[in-house]
């Protein structure tokens, strides 16, 4: 009977919403197929920058950058004269955008000893584009930073499943896949206690048995192909068949690093498997292994946490030794792969928002890194880094049409995304309703009525918020049930969270922003796909 | 005469100061007066070390240096082999164990080195200069094992003792068995002793399959007639019982029982494997002619047993029985902690069982030299042989003795006076910071009032 309350709540709540909803201005999808953005200034990356010049793109694609381009009479006309266009930046390893399922582990296994290949780790076949989520709202929070490609791959375990990259221009992630399972993630934690591998050095010797077993079914299963006679098969595997698309150097396998032995034996074991690889510097430790990585001509993925792994000398000194380390010698890490030589493109993972990756980048210029690197990082070098170098990373000619319009110099604290452009739809970033890095003036915490205008009626709930600093957390209770959410935001007064409600089997993300005015709040709240509703809200006397 | 000393001591600092003597045969540090225990021959009261590059160049008494050899003046104190630790458990990252499985040669310490583990340091404050680090004791084959000299703050690769036999380790006895603790699922075979040699056994025949299986493949490859046939799949833990079936491996097997290590004797005599040392063998005095016979070693501890049954059969003695009946034995720390005093122990095989102060020592320098298979290169005080050092304030069999200087390769690692000396600076400097972070709000507060 609930269940049945909850399922009626939540249609009921979903009719409310799609009722109400006005369309969302955001993007302008499908509107427009031809872009003239003209009198901007032009940082191609492929060729000398260009002072006042004329962008046209067509379906999706760049049909020319120049300073003096005709115009197609057939073409919407974006006035750039405020503005610099640059290549869409991109996230060349990130995990936000991934929604996996939970997990749930059955303790009775320990005492049946049925462990599966997922409790131990080993999930090759786990895909990113089968529980990629493009909401709406995710995509603009990295189109605010002007970044318009990502590749998305689970992290979890040993074989920890295969990447996918996206154009962010669209919720649809059919429409958005440039490239389907391009990378498969290797990572160095084991899974299950008392599984197979359990220990460091097991999971290496694993990986060895494994990916050789790949490339022996590969060459037994191609013998049986060409000869049908006298030659024994093997039984058909899909992880075999998984993993042989990524040994003899064919797709490439990124290892997962904590710290710079890891690199190492990473290192070690892409050549003695003979492995295409890239290196993710998820220990912020490259800088410890630059002869080892200009030797093995490694290709890195950058993070950019700056943390010191609790393997390093420093995090064993304590404290403040570490603390020293971070500041002295990890957050150089991008700068001294750059003064090496050493290929890097930045990864967001240990960062995960968008806002705090680029952060992170801008905290790397700071310390060392020249603009032009980390541009080039973001860019150029990612697109190859990710197999798409003929299709992204500069403004050339029949690029994909993924662009930053910014006003100021872009990687700059004073930087504004105007404008991103993705696969050539125009998404347009009104002045952040939240303005980046200012102090919150109010506090929130407590109990507030939240009056929903939804379309042929008012809908109440009451939300509890928990208000420390900048961060909100809180628990909203409405008559559909009780739902939790963290990770929101209160910068000056203005307020952002979101959350994700589940029952009777479907889930609705929710995005909330309001503006704070003493003991009430105006604002909207945006689902997922279908658009948004404004509500009102006023503080509960305790 | 104590100040004298401190003071000499900082006078060494600092002549130290800004010295490396990582590699170059033009590198050339002399330690003077120093009662040097060469172990190979006499001891040498007043006597001279002198280090060419990595290696010991001279030991006498006077030696002259070239203009640009470096002098530490050792002033009366005593120099000893760096201490050999042929049994230890450090610089491994992410388990000792690989208890997924009950075979598991496959694993490598190799792969797993952890070069800025903390307890480096620390067994070099206690003048250990090389170690045999390996694989726990939770499988019947566990893993394969490294021997690492500790150049601490250098990589993995760089601190792999070139040169030393590879090994690879066994366990007998409770921990294969899983007598003592219980790990959630099923009981594990093997349950009994019995279980223990037939799983070992049992692994030794299927390697055994696996070669012939190559080896017909690669006949039939050579034959050249008909079809090419299909290659055997690579087996990477076969492949490794393989190679210690053809002799590749030291065997180091862990076992504390009389019976269990006669029987195991008895199996690698038949399979005609290199069993080299027994660890722990807290029983092994009671079988002395046999390891002799054998040529097995027993790396062993002082006076550490009864933490469980089958640790329960021995004494302080045994070290020195064992070794006065000819058996090769060693004493080895097992444990971090322990690492860091293991001429204490050696005084102890004094103390208790009657051994003479030489035969104690080398049971800390040359005895697991020759177990792991380096003694060519370490393990005594000679010309030739590499420069591992430790210097102490004592004879180092003394119980009020202290580390006061360890090298390794004829590089300094640890120096005590310039170690404590470097902390206090530290120290005085956080506190001179914390002084100035104070100042400000102390300013804020009077204003405030």
């Amino acid at each position: 009977m609930t269940k049945r309350i909850h399922c009626l709540g939540i249609s009921f709540f979903m009719i409310l919403i799609l009722f109400s909803l006005q369309p969302l201005l955001y993007s302008e999808e499908d509107l427009h197929s031809v872009w003239v953005i003209k009198d901007c200034r032009i940082v191609p990356l492929s060729g000398p920058q260009i002072e006042k010049g004329v962008v046209v793109l067509r379906d999706g694609l760049i049909e020319a950058v120049g300073a003096s381009v005709s115009i197609p009479p057939d073409a919407e006309i974006l006035d750039g004269s405020k503005l610099t266009v640059y290549p869409g930046l991109i996230d060349a390893l990130g995990q936000s955008l991934l929604k996996l399922p939970e997990e749930k582990f059955d303790a009775a296994k320990f005492y049946s000893g049925e462990f599966t290949d997922k409790d131990r780790g080993i999930v090759p076949e786990l895909r990113a584009f089968d529980h990629v989520n493009l909401r709406k709202a995710a995509l603009e929070k990295y189109h605010r930073f002007g970044i318009t490609g990502a590749q998305v791959m689970p992290q979890r375990g040993i074989l920890t499943g295969q990447s996918s990259i996206f154009s962010l221009s669209s919720s649809d992630k059919n429409k958005a896949l440039l490239q389907k399972d391009r990378a498969l993630g290797i990572g160095f934690s084991p899974g299950v206690f008392m599984t197979y591998p359990n220990s460091l050095m097991g999971i290496i010797s694993y990986l060895k048995q494994e990916l050789t077993d790949a490339s022996y079914y590969k060459m037994k299963m191609d013998r049986w192909e060409k000869e049908r006679k006298g030659l024994s098969r093997s039984a058909y595997s899909p992880k075999m068949e998984i993993l042989s698309s990524y040994t003899a150097g064919k797709k490439p396998v990124v290892f997962l690093c904590r710290s710079q032995h890891d690199i190492r034996r990473a290192l070690s074991l892409a050549s003695e498997l003979k492995l295409n690889f890239l290196i993710c510097d998820l220990g912020n430790e490259a800088f410890k292994a630059i002869p080892e990585l200009k030797k093995a001509k490694a290709r890195v993925l950058c993070t950019l946490t700056f943390k010191a792994p609790a393997t390093s000398v420093h995090a064993q000194l304590g404290r403040e030794e570490r603390k020293k380390a971070e500041e002295e010698l990890y957050s150089k890490n991008p700068a001294k792969l750059a003064e090496a030589g050493i290929p890097f493109a930045f990864s967001s993972l240990g960062n995960d928002d968008p806002k705090s990756f680029m952060e992170a980048v801008q905290k790397a210029i700071e310390n060392g890194l020249s603009r032009e690197k980390a541009l080039e990082a973001l860019t150029v070098q990612a697109a190859s880094f990710l197999g798409l170098e003929q299709a992204m990373g500069t403004l050339e000619e029949g690029k994909i049409a993924n662009l930053a319009l910014i006003e100021g110099e872009i990687l700059t604290k004073e930087a504004k995304v105007r404008y991103v452009f993705a696969d050539g739809q125009k998404f347009e970033l009104k002045e952040a309703k939240v303005k980046e890095g200012e102090k919150p003036t109010v506090n929130v915490t407590g109990k507030w009525e939240f009056s929903i205008e939804a379309g042929p009626g008012t809908m109440k709930l009451t939300v509890d918020f928990m208000q420390e600093e900048a961060s909100l957390s809180g628990t909203m209770t409405s008559p559909f049930g009780v739902f939790d959410f963290t990770g929101g935001s209160v910068v000056g007064n203005e307020i952002y969270f979101e959350m994700t409600l589940a029952a009777g089997g479907q889930e609705i993300d929710l995005y909330f922003s309001a503006v704070v005015e003493g003991d009430t709040m105006e604002g909207s709240v945006v689902q997922g796909t279908a658009g948004s509703a404004e509500f009102t809200a006023k503080r509960i006397p305790s | 005469m104590k100040k004298n000393i401190l003071l000499s001591v900082f006078i060494s600092v600092f002549i130290l100061a800004g010295t490396s003597f990582s590699s170059g045969a033009e590198n050339s540090l002399l330690l003077k007066n120093g009662n040097v225990i060469t172990i190979s021959g006499e001891t040498i009261m007043g006597g001279d070390i002198l280090i060419k590059g990595r290696k010991i160049a001279e030991v006498s008494k006077n030696i002259q240096g070239g203009p640009n050899t470096k002098i530490i003046d050792l002033e009366g104190k005593w120099v000893m082999p760096g201490i050999i630790d042929s049994h230890s458990h450090i610089a491994i990252e992410g388990g000792v164990n690989e208890m997924g499985s009950l075979m598991t040669p496959e694993v490598d310490i190799k792969d797993v080195i952890y070069p800025e583990d903390i307890n480096i340091f620390y067994a070099l404050t206690g003048g250990v200069t090389t170690i045999h680090t390996m694989h726990g004791s939770g499988n019947p084959i566990g893993g394969r094992g490294i021997v690492l000299k500790l150049r601490w703050g250098k990589s993995a690769e760089e601190m792999i003792f070139k040169g030393a036999p590879l090994t690879i380790k066994w366990a007998l006895g409770e921990n294969p068995k899983r007598t003592n603790f219980s790990l959630p699922g099923q009981a594990r075979y093997p349950k009994t002793r019995m279980g223990v040699e037939a799983s070992i056994r049992n692994e030794l025949e299927r390697a055994k399959d696996y070669l012939s299986k190559w080896e017909d493949y690669k006949k039939t490859l050579k034959a050249k007639k008909g079809q090419k046939p299909l290659p055997p799949r690579k087996d990477y833990r076969l492949e490794v019982i393989a190679d210690m079936l053809r002799g590749k491996y030291w065997i180091r097997c862990h076992g504390y029982q009389s019976e269990e290590m006669l029987s195991i004797l008895h199996l690698c005599e038949e399979y005609g494997l290199k069993l080299v040392c027994f660890e722990h063998g807290l029983e092994g005095y009671r079988i002395t002619n046999e390891l002799v016979k054998h040529k097995v070693a027993v790396s062993t501890f002082a006076d550490f047993w009864s933490y469980k049954w089958e640790a329960y059969h021995t004494m302080p003695h045994a070290v020195a029985l064992m070794a006065q009946r000819g058996v090769l034995v060693a004493i080895n720390s097992d444990d971090p902690e322990r690492m860091r005093h293991l001429f204490v122990d050696a005084a102890k095989a004094v103390r208790f069982g009657g051994l003479s102060e030489l035969e104690a020592l080398k049971t800390l320098t040359i005895n697991p030299a020759i177990i792991m298979g380096i003694e060519k290169q370490t393990g005594t005080i000679e010309p030739g042989k590499d420069a591992d050092l430790a210097v102490f304030n004592r004879h180092p069999l003394d119980p009020y003795t202290v580390c006061q200087m360890t090298l390794v390769d004829g590089e300094v690692y640890f120096d005590r006076a310039k170690y404590l000396e470097d902390r206090k600076k530290a120290e005085e400097e956080k506190k001179k910071k914390e002084e100035e972070a104070k100042k400000p709000q102390e300013k804020k507060q009077k204003r405030e009032v």
